[in-house]
């Protein structure tokens, strides 16, 4: 079998919380692997185990036991700046609550995670103002998050995840703060987006919004319960 | 992201916050503000001693009689005679009455030997000093200093008038400026050979006035008139002695401790202020840090590194000091030239005050911003997003 390309490997990945002298299980051995190209959910009720796993593939906390690749790269084996370097170029993250930063223009919220990567100005805003046109957001290029609805906030935050062009974007409730229709187009954007090959890892609780992804991974009590895939969903 | 992003994104922080920013920044303002204004005040002053002294001249001695028979004109003629002394002159003096027109007033009349010009170098505002030619010692011709002839009443058209000194008519010749020494009050220089006449029984005279030729030769001259006297007058113990030396040098040295001490308690001020203005800015990034830690998260998510979530913190810290410094730095600017005004002193914008305010106020900054930029820092990112 030809080596295939995994974005996220994850084998018998425990996560355990301390506080004081009881510890918390959230997550109690879990495996799991995203080729490029898939569109994933991760379905769970809150308590599951399912932010615990969110934090782990992006870089944002390490496992107790097991070993989380993404990318490729082994994250036990990387210090504080190798992580965030690696979080920069593979991940890009959409927040349920949009997370724009405050006193920023749309087109910069855009261009910062640019900015960290060390890009001059002038390109990440180019960047990413193609990256807002192309979300339908060009005509609000300059408005900061207190000018813009629920979904165009949503839509910003998308372009910010997309525009260093990761290996992974990462979406944790990102329809949990809209009403159904903004909702929907948030849907249809990450489909057009996985279309275009992005590989897409959605955190939910929503059997609807679940239901737009190729593959349904269900988790409960920090266990997987079900993987499902479309058997439409081509190239697995 | 570079240091000029850094620095806008701190800007508009600050700005965004006016009023908080503003209270924050209020101890740097007084701190730095009072001590700019305390410096030019001390400056002003010490500028107004030394042009003082400098027409006093820096290589005078003088030797006052401290009872009324304890200098003589003998003594006068020997020391002109000592190593080292260039010339010298003496003077007389006493209290009396003066009167212009309507007005009378108490003065002090000084009489001054010939040499007194040369070696006093008096300031003269309009007019001329008393004539130094020994044919005209005998003239009735007066100067007045500065307080004397505002207290007269005089005009410009004064000179050449005519004004009674004890009663006798003087004719008026200059009046001096007001750099005419210390407590310098109302003052009538005469030509001492009238003041023999007026009030002064030779051969004693109140004060000899030394100059020495060079400043380096004060102290050994000093040293040899004081041998000289206490020989010729038989004085063995300090309490017999019936004069009294001083010299310009000994005074400066004096003024200098006294601005010295004086730099040490402003330097006080200024350390202290700036200790509790960095300790508010500390308070109010700590505050800023926990309030903005979701935002601190979500940076980090989308790539910050701890260093540039650090420089973040620590430029804001140092835009509110620096500003901070800023402010005081014009305030206390404004208010010197305020002193300047009413103390009469020439208003400078001294370099070195500028830089010392404006580099310490962003020291405070870096100082009092480092610990809340490294608590911002040291988040974990997992953590800072869970913040609620």
């Amino acid at each position: 079998m030809a080596m295939t390309d995994f974005v996220v490997e994850l084998t018998d990945v425990r996560r355990e919380y301390k506080t004081g002298e009881v510890s918390t299980v959230a997550l109690a051995g879990v495996s799991l692997k995203v080729e490029r190209g898939e569109f994933v959910a991760i379905v769970g009720p809150s308590g599951s185990g399912k932010s615990t796993l969110m934090n782990l593939i992006g870089c944002l906390d390490r496992p107790t036991s097991g070993s989380v690749k993404i990318s490729g790269k082994n994250i036990d084996t990387l210090d504080d700046n190798q992580l965030t370097a690696l979080r920069s170029k593979a991940i890009g993250f959409v927040f349920q609550q949009f997370q724009l930063l405050p006193l920023t223009s749309a087109v910069d919220n855009v261009a910062t995670p640019l900015l960290y990567q060390g890009l001059r100005p002038k390109e990440a805003r180019a960047r990413a103002g193609a990256m807002l046109t192309r979300l339908g957001l060009g005509e609000r290029l300059e408005f900061d998050r207190g000018r813009l609805s629920g979904g165009q906030q949503q839509r910003v935050a998308i372009s910010r995840a997309l525009v260093t062009n990761p290996d992974l974007v990462l979406a944790d409730e990102p329809t949990g703060a809209l009403d159904t229709s903004s909702g929907e187009q948030v849907i249809d954007v990450f489909k057009e987006m996985n279309a275009e090959g992005r590989t897409i890892v959605l955190i939910t609780h929503d059997l609807d919004v679940a239901a737009a992804a190729n593959r349904r991974i269900y988790i409960r009590d920090g266990l997987i319960e079900r993987d499902e895939v479309d058997s439409i969903a081509g190239a697995r | 992201m570079n240091l000029y992003l850094t620095l806008r994104l701190a800007l508009s922080r600050v700005a965004a916050a006016k009023v908080r920013s503003a209270l924050t920044m209020l101890g740097i303002i007084i701190g730095v503000g009072a001590v700019v204004a305390l410096t030019a005040v001390g400056q002003g002053a010490q500028q107004g001693i030394d042009s003082s002294l400098a027409s006093l001249g820096a290589n005078q001695i003088t030797v006052s009689a401290t009872t009324p028979t304890g200098l003589q004109e003998a003594d006068a003629e020997a020391i002109a005679e000592i190593e080292g002394v260039l010339q010298v002159s003496t003077q007389v003096r006493s209290g009396g009455t003066a009167s212009y027109g309507s007005e009378s007033i108490s003065v002090g009349i000084i009489g001054v030997s010939p040499t007194h010009a040369d070696l006093a170098n008096p300031d003269v505002a309009i007019g001329s000093f008393l004539p130094s030619s020994p044919s005209l010692q005998n003239t009735r011709t007066v100067v007045v200093s500065a307080v004397g002839a505002d207290d007269l009443g005089f005009t410009e058209a004064s000179i050449g008038d005519e004004m009674r000194l004890q009663g006798v008519a003087f004719t008026i010749v200059g009046v001096l400026d007001d750099a005419d020494g210390f407590g310098a009050g109302a003052n009538v220089y005469i030509t001492q050979d009238i003041a023999r006449s007026l009030f002064s029984k030779p051969p004693y005279v109140g004060a000899i006035s030394i100059q020495a030729v060079s400043q380096e030769a004060v102290p050994p001259v000093e040293y040899r008139v004081e041998q000289f006297l206490r020989y010729s007058k038989g004085v063995t113990r300090d309490e017999d002695a019936t004069f009294s030396i001083f010299n310009q040098a000994a005074l400066q040295d004096t003024i200098q401790t006294v601005t010295g001490t004086l730099g040490i308690l402003i330097t006080g001020i200024a350390g202290i202020s700036l200790v509790v203005g960095g300790i508010g800015i500390m308070n109010i990034m700590l505050v800023s840090v926990r309030e903005r830690t979701r935002e601190i998260g979500v940076r980090r998510a989308i790539g910050a590194k701890q260093s540039q979530i650090l420089t973040q913190f620590l430029m804001e810290a140092v835009v509110l000091s620096f500003l901070g410094g800023l402010i005081g730095l014009v305030i206390g600017q404004l208010a010197s030239f305020g002193f300047s005004v009413l103390g009469g002193w020439d208003f400078f914008i001294d370099p070195t005050t500028v830089f010392v305010a404006l580099g310490f106020s962003a020291l405070v900054g870096v100082l009092f911003g480092v610990w809340p930029a490294n608590t911002a820092a040291k988040l974990q990112p997992v953590d800072a997003l869970r913040f609620e």
